[in-house]
């Protein structure tokens, strides 16, 4: 129970996030809670060897979260402040805390035309450096080059990693804490006036919420039974003695 | 780590709360698929997490999508579209300036260029009595023609800019707001670099994309109906919770 209890937090989260763009899915995984020696004896106490049968699980307890990062769908926006990375890679973003990745490319300029986040975090260039647009139109090409009125302005910054699952953490929100520098090879696309949807899947979503609702409910029934089970052997013992 | 059920239902209700802001912008949008000058809003939701502690979702602000709209050319001098990026500025009631890009302007009984809301546009001239076809010209000369039948420039109008146009705020009325988020109002010349230009005979069609809000709006139902769908099951868990021993 109380590990279903965790899977539907996880899952509300998702659903919740289910319009983040840039969003990927929290995923959990169910571990075998203790394993104990079942013995089987005879009945009479002195008897032995105590005939070994085997382990017994004792329920199951939550393993480690980990993050689904597949890539979502792409949606076409046509704002051209909008990004999307098409392959593994991640836009570098500075937060007070430092610097940190993410898949949301929902960029806007900031009120001194500098290039930020939704959450006004700057987005930094290729050197590591906060962007500041001039005035104009802003288009830029798969590469990552920002170009302003046929002049080039700055590189975004894209961090690559061979294994994100074992590199990066989930820290802030639609934030990931990773190395400072790129482990992979392979540089995504840079696909602009485009954003990329939650990688959650709503049919998904529904399936896993009924899953854990009814576990949960399965669970609750076997304390029930369990605590019927005792109570009568605590009755029918008392009787005997 | 907090599992708390009781957590679970604020995570839910939080995300219900951020439907219902969506479906505001999104019913707004579709009100207004052909009000002239009107730009789209747009939602942006952002997932809430605090050092592991997950709190769903939040709508961090709803975007101004300034994207410019087609033009449709009308048999009105005074219908002025703007090609760029300014804004056309007017006197709001309590005398703050407001911006907007519906350009659909009327002579009022003082001969003042108003809006259909009545308020005053900015602009440098006058319109003396008797004066009729006013319009202007793309880079910003307003031009009226006199009793005798002759075309004379009557005074200039400026746009004006802003670093972050999205960040401005919707007043209602198709006025917007300076912000900060917006940055300073910057005015210019019509014509000028990154103002536009003006185009009289013309309305700037709303930028709202029908299709795309509607497809907007069956994803909020959707949404919404599985973030219902997961507060009523998080009750039911809690309630089975409590109801354990009963049974």
């Amino acid at each position: 129970m109380v590990m279903n209890a965790t899977r539907q937090q996880v899952l509300s989260h998702n659903i919740a996030n289910a319009e983040t763009p840039g969003f990927k899915q929290i995923l959990t995984t169910a571990l075998g809670f203790m394993q104990d020696k079942s013995v089987y004896t005879s009945g009479n106490l002195q008897s032995t060897p105590i005939d070994y049968l085997g382990t017994m699980g004792l329920g199951t307890q939550i393993g480690t979260e980990y993050i689904d990062y597949s890539e979502g769908a792409f949606q076409k926006t046509d704002n051209p402040l909008d990004f999307a990375l098409n392959g593994n890679g991640f836009f570098t973003v500075k937060t007070p805390d430092g610097n940190r990745y993410t898949r949301d490319g929902r960029f806007l300029r900031d009120s001194d035309n500098t290039l930020v986040t939704v959450d006004g975090f700057q987005v930094l260039d290729d050197a590591g450096q906060p962007i500041t647009l001039p005035d104009g139109d802003v288009t830029v090409d798969t590469a990552g080059v920002i170009t302003v009125n046929g002049e080039e302005v700055a590189t975004l910054g894209i961090g690559v990693f061979a294994d994100p699952a074992a590199e990066l953490q989930h820290t802030e929100g639609n934030l990931f804490t990773g190395p400072a520098a790129s482990t992979g090879e392979d540089v995504p696309q840079v696909v602009q006036g485009s954003l990329e949807t939650s990688n959650a899947n709503p049919s998904q979503l529904m399936t896993q919420l009924v899953e854990v609702g009814r576990s949960y409910e399965a669970a609750q029934k076997l304390v029930q039974n369990q605590d019927e089970l005792l109570g009568k052997t605590i009755a029918s013992l008392g009787r005997i003695g | 780590m907090s599992s708390s059920l009781f957590h679970t239902l604020t995570i839910s209700r939080q995300d219900i709360l951020s439907r219902m802001l969506d479906l505001d912008v999104t019913s707004s949008n579709l009100a207004n698929v052909n009000t002239a000058g009107y730009k789209a809003n747009r939602s942006n939701f952002q997932e809430m997490l605090n050092n592991q502690l997950k709190e769903g979702t939040q709508v961090r602000a709803s975007q101004l999508m300034t994207m410019q709209g087609t033009l449709r050319s009308t048999e009105n001098s005074l219908d002025w579209a703007i090609q760029g990026e300014g804004f056309f500025s007017v006197t709001l009631p309590d005398g703050t300036l407001g911006y907007t890009r519906d350009g659909q302007f009327t002579l009022d009984a003082e001969q003042n260029l108003v809006n259909a809301n009545g308020y005053k546009l900015v602009w440098d001239g006058t319109i003396e009595e008797g004066m009729s076809n006013v319009s202007v010209t793309p880079t910003g000369a307003v031009t009226a023609t006199d009793d005798t039948g002759a075309t004379v420039d009557v005074g200039t109008i400026q746009l004006t800019r802003f670093p972050n146009p999205t960040g401005l705020k919707d007043n209602g009325s198709n006025i917007l707001l300076e912000t900060d988020s917006s940055g300073a109002a910057v005015t210019g010349d019509p014509g000028a670099e990154n103002f536009g230009t003006l185009s009289a005979y013309h309305v700037e069609n709303s930028n709202v994309d029908l299709s795309q809000e509607l497809t907007r709006l069956i994803n909020i139902q959707r949404t919404l109906s599985m973030s219902v769908r997961a507060f009523q099951q998080t009750d039911t868990m809690i309630s089975q919770a409590i109801n354990m021993r009963k049974a």
